[in-house]
């Protein structure tokens, strides 16, 4: 059960042998890994595993040795959630000034304009977030937050969507809620998303293909397979060291 | 700018406008105080944000160092601008740099670059004492209204429209630098660039505010008005607003006192601030009730 036993016909991201070192430490070691076009491919592994600096490396954020290759068809746009604690909540920006920031060239504090403003409402709207548009960001709940990250990275439609933990630390109906959205869109539109998780309920629930990651791959293939490896031998929260 | 001048004087003679406006100096400290204000008050919040209040303190010690530099160089006492931009900018610089390349915490570089800094214009200080008057120094290092020229007042006016033209350029990029950086690197911002811009801009607008605030309170007028900003604010748009009326306010205020008692221009600044800082945390915790 590796990349290479049943690797997809039509991957959109492909991997050869990746290198990552954080000094001389070597936080991923000979990744070779692909994902098929379109649904879910869930990344998991204990904590200090390389599934954060695995997205990094495939976003371009760090150095890194090997290949990593994206095969684009539509507006090879690529969407990011990254998670919740990377945001800084200490400006006041509300959800709509947050949204305007990636999507104006006009300074946000001269105001956005009327139909921008009524884009990003729609799209607030999507996720149950219309009421909270002039909410400044540190006044969201966690999944409210998550929600604001998820409509952003989505808007415009990416072709491929990186999702890093989305729902860690949420309770389960802002989970729940996170989810539908989610379900709603791989429905709807045409896109892969490729998503780090630590919930083995959550990657049942949403996966199509699963990775199980630990510096090297571990296992790779049907959900039911690997978390089945998973179970019998790796627990995904605890932090490295185990013997 | 001399019938400019003149103008107040008369109207301030004919009972139009307060006593102190017969003299130029403190037209040119109005002027001053009101370009200084919305300068570093609507950087305030971008300093904040992007955790450089102790950057901010140390480049004010930094001006300190410079100012020595130029002076031992031969410029004027009144305008040693070469020295003191040379040396903020290079102090800028590297602690930049350093930050980016070490793993140390960036409060501890901070304070390497601090002392550093410090020790250096210290001992310059004992050489260039020999050669000026303290109280020519003491005007830099603590802001004097009397020392302010036409010229600084045009040096003031340019920088205000450059730094400001160059943010309204690139603000959207720093916010969400500040805000998200990965966020930013995904939508194509150069973080480096925009760290190294940030700190030139504020390098700029700390250096052509030093003669009204001077280089060991400079550091007030970039970080107290965005936290009592922070206090109020609802949006970043209400930030930024707020920001620069506290900074108005207090230089005002402390324009105006400083005046009246005679006492430095730049702590009379600063101490106007810190008070505004509290009277709106009042009004924060009491709105939040």
């Amino acid at each position: 059960m590796t990349a290479t036993d049943s690797a997809p016909a039509d991957p959109i991201i492909r991997i050869d042998g990746l290198r990552v070192r954080r000094g001389r430490e070597e936080v991923l070691r000979d990744i070779s890994l692909q994902v098929a076009r379109g649904g879910c491919h869930c990344l998991v592994g204990p904590n200090g595993a390389g599934k954060s600096t695995l997205l990094a490396a495939i976003l371009g954020f760090l150095p890194f040795g090997g290949r990593i290759r994206l095969f684009w068809r539509g507006n090879q746009r690529l969407g990011y959630v990254p998670q919740r604690a990377a945001v800084d909540t200490s400006v006041p920006l509300t959800a709509l000034e947050f949204l305007a920031l990636q999507r104006i060239r006009r300074p946000v504090f001269l105001g956005i304009s009327r139909r921008v403003r009524r884009h990003m409402l729609e799209l607030l709207e999507s996720g149950g977030l219309a009421t909270l548009a002039d909410t400044p960001i540190a006044g969201l709940s966690g999944g409210e937050l998550q929600r604001l990250l998820f409509l952003n990275a989505v808007d415009p439609r990416p072709e491929l969507l990186l999702l890093d933990e989305p729902t860690s630390g949420l309770d389960v109906a802002a989970r729940e809620a996170f989810e539908q959205l989610l379900a709603g869109l791989l429905r709807e539109h045409e896109l892969t998303v490729f998503m780090v998780s630590h919930d083995p309920a959550q990657v049942q629930r949403l996966a199509d293909r699963v990775t199980l990651l630990d510096r090297a791959i571990v296992a790779d293939g049907a959900p039911g397979e690997v978390l089945g490896e998973v179970r019998a031998g790796y627990a995904l929260l605890p932090p490295r060291g185990r013997g | 700018m001399q019938g400019f001048y003149d103008w107040f004087a008369a109207a301030a003679r004919a009972g139009m406008l307060p006593a102190s406006f017969e003299y130029a100096f403190v037209i040119r400290g109005i002027l001053a105080v009101l370009l200084v204000a919305p300068l570093l008050g609507g950087l305030s919040h971008l300093v904040v944000a992007r955790r450089l209040a102790f950057f901010s303190s140390a480049l004010g010690h930094a001006a300190l160092t410079g100012l020595t530099l130029g002076l031992l160089m031969g410029e004027p006492i009144n305008s040693a601008y070469g020295g003191i931009v040379g040396f903020c900018l290079l102090t800028a610089v590297a602690m930049v740099f350093v930050r980016r390349h070490s793993s140390l915490p960036p409060d501890t570089l901070i304070g390497v670059f601090l002392s550093l800094t410090l020790g250096l214009g210290i001992c310059l200080l004992v050489a260039v004492t020999k050669r000026f008057n303290i109280h020519q120094i003491e005007s830099v290092m603590f802001g004097s209204l009397l020392t302010v020229t036409d010229r600084d007042l045009l040096l003031l006016l340019l920088a205000s429209l450059g730094i400001g033209a160059v943010l309204i350029r690139h603000y959207n990029e720093l916010l969400l630098d500040s805000t998200v950086p990965t966020l930013g690197r995904l939508a194509g911002n150069r973080a480096v660039f925009l760290e190294y811009l940030f700190v030139v801009l504020l390098t700029m607008a700390i250096v052509v505010s030093l003669k009204i605030i001077g280089a060991l309170l400079v550091e007030s007028l970039v970080v107290v008005p965005a936290a009592a900003a922070r206090n109020l604010s609802w949006s970043v748009r209400s930030y930024l607003l707020i920001s620069i009326l506290v900074a108005l306010t207090a230089c005002l205020l402390g324009l105006f006192l400083s005046t009246q008692w005679l006492v430095p221009t730049g702590g009379a600044i600063v101490l106007s601030i810190a008070a505004l800082f509290f009277v709106t945390m009042a009004v924060g915790a009491l709105r939040a009730r």
